[in-house]
């Protein structure tokens, strides 16, 4: 069942973008637009979408690049470590959760040492690999969407986005512990 | 809110760093001044009188534990190393870092400034009558600050980084954006709305079902959930920029684009490929087995995710800067 619909996906994946180009633009000539002007007008704007999120990406980078670089993770997963074991999360896999929403890079290094030490089908392996796939790197998409639109004040996207990733490691923890539990 | 988050971040990182050095200052594990006790064995034609010779700095594993008490170092540490004496006759030792080099070594190289090399001091040099081995004596490169040094390191680094990511964007934004173009002026993205306006009526209530903001948003979602996140990225800052277009407050945003970002950064995907892809990699016996677990993860992330968008808007702290309320008090003043 899951094999199925993995190759379902799979197959889905990779013949979306064609797929995709050729129908909007094939529809687009059956609409009788002028199909290459009119992309030219539009991609025109990637350049300075791409050059206005740079600020928001540098803050917001070199922000995680000096917290990370500090070891900072270590002492916070030392405080936060009393609290996993109610929940039953293993310790191992706290910096994980800690580190997925704020960086992908980050998070994906952890999940890998994570499965050399313990391997890719303990208990730890899967749920830092579900971990891995239960949430977004919430910082980076702030930086990046808001920056594109020159937003300052992001409200309460922040808690709201944090949130979300709670509950999405609290979800792999939940569904881990049940499935593959110990 | 990001403001604080941010500041904390920089700040805890820096403390974290001070503390951290100061420690290190006080329990010395890198033993700045002790020098260390071992024997190198010398390669070659070996002389006293010449300038500079190579050998192998040989010492036990036991030696080194017990030294920096650290773990590692094996049965035996045989590292490369090059002496070279200069002319007021104190010698100085480079030693070449490789894949059995122990971890403090490396990372007292690596906080050095030469990062494949470790410099040290010899103290004293005895040769054996035949002058295969010397024993010597060896005092490190004084090693202070390492995490105030990884935190300068990182601050550039990652600086650099943004703008590699952000020009990296140019191509696929300038392709995707293209593409929405043109399926925008053949009336293409307002009937792929028209089909989840049931949906997006009761996600998105401040925006019309019609919008060309709804459009993108369902593009953005749908490539994110197939795991197309090239296409995904530009999708979503199209929908950003049409959502700014409704936007009465610029520089702040609106309630649509939290909810907007609180799916988007929930990241609700239907096949994880990075993470299956890493457990491949390290050799599972299934990786796909997360495919389940990482839906029910990131579904939960979702849920919870607009209740708690939904909820935290109606809070004081954030209705007070909401954009759409602000406009429609405008209104009610003008009449």
């Amino acid at each position: 069942m899951s094999e199925l619909f993995r190759a379902a996906v799979n197959i889905l994946s990779i013949v979306a973008i064609p797929l995709i180009l050729l129908s909007f633009l094939g529809w687009g000539i059956v609409k009788k637009v002028k199909v290459y002007e009119v992309f030219v007008e539009g991609a025109k704007d990637g350049f300075q979408v791409a050059v206005r999120i740079i600020p928001y990406l540098v803050a917001m980078l070199v922000a995680i690049g000096i917290f990370r670089a500090s070891g900072a993770m270590d002492v916070l997963s030392m405080i936060l470590a009393p609290a996993t074991n109610l929940i039953g999360m293993p310790a191992e896999t706290l910096p994980m959760a800690l580190m997925r929403p704020l960086s992908g890079s980050g998070s994906l290094g952890i999940m890998t040492e994570l499965m050399k030490v313990h391997g890719p089908d303990s208990f730890i392996g899967v749920l830092a690999s579900t971990m891995y796939g239960s949430t977004e790197t919430t910082f980076y998409v702030l930086a990046v969407y808001f920056g594109a639109v020159n937003v300052r004040n992001t409200r309460h996207a922040l808690p709201a986005g944090l949130t979300a990733d709670l509950f999405g490691m609290l979800g792999a923890v939940f569904i881990t512990r049940i499935l593959f539990g110990l | 809110m990001l403001n604080y988050v941010w500041i904390s971040l920089i700040a805890i990182g820096i403390l974290v760093a001070v503390g951290s050095d100061t420690k290190d200052e006080i329990e010395n594990p890198y033993r700045n001044g002790v020098p260390v006790e071992a024997r190198i064995e010398v390669h070659g034609r070996p002389s006293t009188e010449m300038a500079s010779w190579e050998g192998d700095l040989v010492l036990s594993g036991e030696y080194y534990r017990a030294f920096y008490s650290a773990q590692g170092g094996g049965e035996e540490i045989r590292q490369r190393v090059k002496v070279t004496t200069a002319s007021t006759g104190s010698s100085v030792l480079m030693m070449n870092m490789d894949d059995r080099t122990p971890e403090r070594w490396k990372l007292m190289a690596s906080s050095g400034g030469t990062k494949d090399r470790l410099k040290g001091f010899l103290k004293t040099v005895r040769f054996t009558e035949e002058g295969s081995t010397a024993e010597v004596t060896v005092e490190f490169e004084p090693v202070h600050f390492v995490k105030l040094r990884a935190i300068t390191h990182a601050a550039l680094d990652y600086a650099g980084t943004a703008v590699t990511i952000a020009l990296g964007l140019i191509g696929i934004m300038a392709l995707w954006l293209g593409v929405m173009k043109v399926a925008e002026e053949a009336g293409l993205i307002r009937s792929l709305t028209k089909l989840l306006t049931p949906l997006t009526k009761r996600l998105f209530p401040e925006i019309p079902p019609d919008h060309p903001a709804v459009g993108a948003m369902i593009m953005n979602i749908s490539a994110n959930m197939l795991g197309l996140s090239n296409a995904a990225t530009p999708f979503g800052l199209k929908a950003m920029e049409e959502l700014n277009k409704l936007n009465p407050k610029a520089g702040t945003a609106t309630n649509a684009m939290c909810t907007f970002l609180t799916i988007n950064t929930a990241g609700l995907i239907l096949i994880p490929a990075t993470a299956i892809a890493v457990r491949a990699a390290a050799g599972s016996v299934n990786p796909g087995i997360i495919i389940g677990t990482s839906i029910f993860g990131a579904g939960c992330a979702t849920l919870f995710g607009l209740i708690a968008v939904k909820l935290f808007q109606r809070l004081p702290m954030f209705r007070r800067d909401d954009p759409g309320l602000a406009s429609a008090q405008k209104e009610v003043s003008r009449v």
